[in-house]
């Protein structure tokens, strides 16, 4: 069985969001509670003259899996809604199948640190 | 239904002659007003009157002053047209101050008699000191790039003590408000208060950067300048204009302490001259969990990151190269505070109030902590606003602090609606939080004589 993730509005204002960081690979096995990614999301959406509402989140796995597609990179800006993986249950799954639903993940406030790609040119 | 004359009312300067433009309206003809409610407003400057040479021109570092007017009492406005002619014939002080001026009446639904007060106008007086007499801009209340803002009621005697707001977002929303300057804040306190706001442009106001800035010397910020100067102007990188007006604006902030800051008031009885602050809001969200130190000169630094991002590349590659950073634990921050705390308390006596932090974002769903590397409160914003809240509690056990409970105010009314990312505070929240700052300033209220029909 296929799963898929997509941003989901953490918070109602949101319209987007950015990746920070991918913690997993195309192909690895995910075991629930790993991270997979670290968000940006600014509310003031793109108003960068201003002081921008921003937060951070990580997105963590509920469940176990095998990360078929990772459709970012760090520095993507994504539309809520836009897909972010594909996982699948077992290995060899076949990819044309239609996700079955949403892969469950917990979300979470984090501080900004070191390893985001906001955080390169500093 | 009575028209009662919208009368100026008195205000005064010995030896001066003060001078105001047309008047500004802020709604339109026929507005229904609620008592206090500012409806326009105009600008104000003072000359030395003749015959009174060793008169001193006060506030002349406040190249904005202005004075908006409110009715006393709620009625329907109806303006006198030929108060404003609009343009810059509204922006330029053409007339002298006179309190017999009729700029309106107000239609009231009574049969009574107004007394002479509530035909008065009140007057909330606003000035700014400009972060560069560049900054000037002639439309609207209190226009333009301010290092310093501050209102206060032109009531009788005027305000016997002043509340300085040093903080980001989470302050300035409370005493700037939602519209226009101040004008929330003011209708909403009947105490004889000054409210002065100065921002975080381009510093952070954290506890020991404020105390750095509350003990340096003249010849300390002279170093600062020299230093800066040499560095802009011999540098690896060259600098940009963002990067002298960054600095510029830098510079000013760190060589004036608004900790120490005293002010001249004008009101209806006359010049008045006030000390420094009696009361000072500073916010939790404002100690980052690590400060900047000068390698040579030592003095503490550290700015928002969309604050360094404004700059230009020459300041960033001097703040890269010349400034060590330093991470700050809870205890650190708490020593920071203590020591701010103390110093202000036996220098001026100034009764501190700190904003704590939202601790949860509404929108979590933890259900296993293992992918939060430790220690946690490095990393899950809720554990660590926790934590530092429960640090200002006791840190409260041994100084005469005031907290104001963000994190339990916000969790009233709905954080998650009306204070989304922990800092940027919706309208309703705003008025909670300056409801709560004048309900624990143990500040009199204006006398009965005083108070708002």
């Amino acid at each position: 069985m296929l799963f898929d993730l997509r941003l989901t509005k953490i918070n109602p204002n949101m319209s987007s969001g950015m990746i920070e960081c991918c913690y997993v690979q195309p192909g690895s096995p995910i075991k629930a509670g790993e991270k997979l990614f670290d968000l940006r999301v600014d509310l003031s959406a793109g108003f960068s003259q201003y002081c921008p509402p921003i937060s951070y989140f990580r997105v963590v796995a509920r469940e176990s899996g095998f990360l078929r597609k990772l459709c970012v990179k760090p520095g993507d800006n994504v539309n809520v809604g836009d897909l972010l993986a594909i996982l699948g249950s077992s290995i060899d799954e076949n990819d044309d199948e239609v996700p079955a639903r949403s892969l469950r993940v917990t979300t979470a406030g984090i501080a900004h640190h070191s390893s985001m790609w906001s955080a390169r040119d500093q | 239904m009575k028209a009662v004359p919208l009368k100026l009312g008195e205000l005064k300067a010995e030896g001066l002659v003060i001078r105001r433009s047309p008047i500004h309206w802020l709604c339109e003809d026929g507005h229904l007003c609620r008592p206090s409610e500012v409806v326009g407003f105009c600008t104000i400057s003072m000359e030395v009157a003749l015959n009174q040479r060793g008169s001193n021109i006060p506030m002349t570092d406040e190249l904005d002053f202005q004075v908006a007017i409110a009715p006393r009492t709620a009625g329907r406005l109806r303006m006198d047209k030929s108060s404003s002619p609009g343009g810059y014939l509204s922006v330029h002080g053409l007339h002298a101050w006179n309190s017999d001026d009729i700029v309106g009446y107000l239609e009231v639904a009574t049969d009574e008699a107004l007394d002479t007060l509530g035909q008065e106008l009140r007057l909330l007086m606003l000035a700014g000191r400009r972060m560069s007499g560049l900054a000037d801009v002639d439309a609207g209340l209190l226009p333009g790039w301010h290092s310093r803002s501050r209102a206060w009621w032109g009531d009788h005697e005027g305000p016997s003590a002043t509340l300085l707001c040093m903080g980001i977002c989470d302050a300035a929303g409370i005493v700037r408000g939602n519209q226009v300057p101040f004008i929330e804040t003011f209708e909403s306190t009947p105490r004889a208060t000054q409210v002065v706001y100065v921002p975080d442009h381009p510093v952070l106001p954290c506890a020991p950067v404020l105390l750095d800035q509350f003990l340096r010397t003249p010849a300390q910020n002279q170093a600062i300048a020299a230093d800066l100067g040499a560095a802009l102007s011999g540098g690896r990188v060259t600098a940009t204009s963002d990067d002298w007006l960054f600095a510029g604006a830098l510079l000013s902030w760190l060589e004036r302490s608004p900790l120490r800051d005293t002010y001249d008031v004008v009101t209806p009885t006359g010049l008045r001259h006030l000390g420094p602050p009696s009361a000072i809001l500073l916010s939790l969200s404002s100690e980052a969990p690590s400060i900047l130190r000068h390698k040579k000169l030592g003095y503490a630094l550290q700015m928002l990151r969309h604050r360094q991002t404004s700059a230009g590349p020459a300041i960033r590659a001097w703040l890269a190269s010349e400034f060590d950073t330093i991470k700050r634990s809870i205890g650190d921050i708490r020593r920071d505070y203590r020591l701010l705390i103390e110093t202000v308390a036996k220098q001026t006596g100034a009764k501190i109030f700190i904003l704590n932090r939202m601790s949860t974002s509404g929108y979590e769903d933890i259900v296993s902590y293992s992918p939060f590397d430790a220690p946690m409160s490095d990393t899950l914003e809720n554990i660590a606003a926790k934590e530092l809240n429960l640090m200002l509690h006791d840190l409260a056990e041994e100084c005469d602090i005031s907290i104001i409970d963000v994190d339990a105010l916000a969790a009233e009314i709905g954080g998650a609606e009306h204070l989304p990312d922990g800092i940027h505070h919706s309208a309703a929240m705003q008025a909670v939080l300056r409801s709560a700052i004048f309900s624990a300033w143990d500040f009199p209220l204006q006398s009965a004589s005083l108070a708002v029909k």
